[in-house]
């Protein structure tokens, strides 16, 4: 028993992360039906962005929670402008041109935030420093939870609550889920349709820079083409909870990580890979749009 | 006495003779990456084998001959390698030293068989001797020879009951991974899991909570420091009680950084480093390299190759001939124990040199290592 919650717990870390990033996705896609490649690649470059302020700011001594609240909101600001730039170059001069060209620029888009990240911090590994958290864990009956995964987890489900208000109680959530379904008739409404997508670029780009600060701590080592690793993780979670569903992006998220630690934990670590996808697969044909995807026809 | 002249057409290699007249030479050739990725290594191959050669000339020469030192570069490129081959034995070499890389060293030895000329390398490919020809004989330990030394550590040194192998899915990794299972089964040793991650994918909880409840003694790493790190990094977190030993390619200061506090009392096998080799003659050859070089040999290679030269200079005189297949059978039936800058030189008759040693680390709490005595 201690060794399958065990197995959960590792299991709901990864996924978390893979949700924070998800996340992001989704909603660039529920707004502008757009897979933005990039996206995963704006993870890895807040984790090496995080890791510059860490080291310039603060020594790699411990930090206080007063610092550690600077880097976060920092990083998240720098990754925040750096999407918002991304959509005003990269997919704002596309918005009418035919899909397959919006993706073309989404792809090159990473490959220019990728390369640009080898050009600024080089080829090689980067690496955290280990003690950013307190290395404090706890072992309840044989289950081991350290503080890092116990602020991942927690700070994960805040977040992800935190949004959830915000799209369905708030104002601004309501103009976003209205330029979802439509974006001419939202116009027609009075919502300013740039200002949404704009905010849908902040919101996503802030949260894939705390899911990249979070795996550059939990993990430590950074590699400039780490991005492709979360962020093509982060787009199946996605797909599987359904596309354009905020809270489908999560459960994708949680789904992901859990299978892949139960598969390798009960029946083979050399395939988990090959049976969680497997699994998602047989997910996919029993429902197409997801798990929580909208079962609405497709726009004509 | 020195007099230095370039062979024309080839200016890539400079011949220096220490000699006045031609016909009182001996030749050796030194086939190594002089430029290039491993252009460190190739020189240090050089200036070792110059360092060697010009003592031995002071000394009054070979049998009376001075020793001539031709140098072809060989970029670490099988085409080189192969171009390179061919001029040394046309300039008449009686040996090769080198190459340092594996491959570049395989695709000159047919050449050199053919030709009845020695070769000697510090590839540690598996595969050099495969050939089974008799002019080539290896001076440093092939891979194979670090399971065998890394099962001896785990099972007989630290008596580990329940073993778990870890390696990733490289061809390098996965070999050493299950060699050394093998290895550890030979003795007897139980391995209790044997398994293969991914290399960058960062987290190897799931694997590692699985072997967990195997109750390890020690878990075994074959693979590269960037997930090795990592893999001791989570086996703390997860407060599993085994030690941690690492293959060579842990060994890497990045290991540390990875790890963070738990790198403490970590275990890396290795090669040994030059600078700490214990036997009198490498402590009289390096402190003569320093002094005409200004610095210590990058690495352990060319100091293995070094010793291949002195067993070739040691096979001449001991058979008073420069046949090379009296020597070679010297070398390999006759020579037991020659006392070596690397330590005991003994050649197996496929050219295998026997005896391996290895270096066990132990990583403190600042991320330096301490050499563990057995």
């Amino acid at each position: 028993m201690d060794i399958f919650l065990q197995q959960l717990i590792n299991g709901l870390t990864i996924g978390s992360l893979y949700a924070l990033v998800a996340l992001g996705y989704t909603m660039v896609y529920g707004v502008m039906k757009l897979i933005n490649f990039a996206h995963g690649d704006l993870v890895a470059f807040s984790a090496y962005v995080g890791l510059t302020i860490f080291t310039q700011f603060y020594g790699s001594n411990a930090l206080n929670l007063v610092n550690i609240v600077i880097v976060f909101s920092l990083t998240a600001i720098v990754v925040a402008f750096v999407g918002v730039l991304l959509e005003r170059l990269a997919y704002r001069p596309l918005r009418t041109a035919p899909r397959l060209s919006a993706v073309v620029s989404a792809l090159g888009a990473s490959l220019v935030i990728q390369n640009g990240i080898m050009l600024i911090w080089g080829p090689n590994m980067e690496i955290f420093p280990s003690d950013v958290f307190p290395a404090t864990s706890w072992n309840f009956g044989g289950v081991i939870i350290s503080f890092t995964q116990l602020v991942i987890l927690a700070l994960s489900a805040v977040l992800m609550i935190a949004l959830y208000i915000f799209i369905n109680k708030t104002k601004m959530g309501t103009a976003i889920r209205a330029t979802a379904i439509d974006q001419d008739a939202a116009k027609l409404m009075g919502i300013n349709v740039n200002r949404i997508i704009v905010i849908i670029f902040v919101v996503g780009s802030m949260l894939g820079a705390i899911g990249g600060l979070f795996i550059g701590i939990y993990y430590r080592g950074l590699t400039f083409d780490m991005g492709w690793l979360y962020g093509l993780n982060a787009f199946i979670a996605a797909i599987i909870g359904g596309i354009g569903s905020i809270p489908g992006a999560m459960l994708g998220g949680l789904l992901l990580g859990l299978f892949n630690a139960m598969i390798a934990g009960y029946i083979s670590t050399e395939w988990a890979e090959t049976f969680t996808f497997i699994l998602l697969i047989v997910i996919l044909i029993l429902r197409p749009t997801g798990l929580l995807g909208e079962k609405t026809a497709e726009k004509v | 006495m020195n007099l230095k002249k370039l062979t024309g057409a080839l200016a890539l290699s400079a011949v220096v003779a220490s000699s006045l007249v031609a016909a009182d030479t001996v030749k050796i050739g030194v086939q190594a990456p002089i430029t290039g990725k491993y252009a460190n290594e190739g020189q240090s191959i050089e200036n070792f084998v110059k360092l060697i050669a010009d003592e031995k000339n002071a000394a009054g020469g070979l049998l009376g001959k001075q020793i001539e030192v031709i140098t072809c570069d060989d970029e670490a490129k099988a085409q080189k390698a192969a171009v390179c081959a061919k001029k040394l034995v046309n300039a008449g070499v009686i040996a090769d030293i080198g190459s340092y890389t594996s491959g570049a060293t395989e695709d000159a030895q047919t050449t050199y068989y053919r030709n009845k000329v020695l070769q000697t390398s510090d590839g540690t490919s598996d595969s050099l001797i495969k050939r089974k020809y008799w002019t080539f004989f290896r001076n440093s330990f092939p891979n194979s020879s670090q399971s065998d030394f890394t099962a001896e550590y785990m099972v007989n040194t630290k008596k580990y009951k329940n073993i778990v192998v870890l390696s990733d899915y490289s061809s390098y990794s996965a070999g050493l991974g299950d060699a050394t299972e093998a290895s550890v089964k030979a003795l007897g040793g139980n391995v209790v899991f044997r398994g293969k991650i991914k290399a960058g994918t960062q987290n190897f909880t799931a694997m590692l909570t699985k072997v967990k409840a195997m109750n390890p003694d020690v878990i075994y790493y074959s693979g590269y420091y960037t997930d090795g790190g990592l893999l001791r990094a989570q086996q703390q977190q997860l407060q599993i009680n085994a030690d941690f030993v690492g293959g060579d390619s842990n060994d890497n200061p990045d290991f540390y950084k990875l790890a963070g506090k738990a790198a403490e009392g970590t275990v890396l096998i290795n090669f040994p480093t030059p600078e700490i080799l214990p036997y009198e003659v490498a402590k009289k050859y390096l402190a003569a390299y320093k002094e005409t070089f200004k610095m210590n040999p990058p690495s352990i290679w060319p100091v293995t190759n070094a010793d291949g030269l002195r067993a070739v200079i040691e096979g001449v005189e001991k058979t008073n001939s420069f046949d090379t297949k009296k020597i070679s059978d010297y070398i390999r039936n006759d020579m037991k124990d020659f006392p070596g800058i690397t330590g005991p030189f003994n050649i197996r008759a496929d050219g295998e040199r026997v005896g391996a040693k290895f270096v066990v680390y132990k990583m403190k709490n600042d991320g330096t290592k301490n050499v563990v005595s057995e």
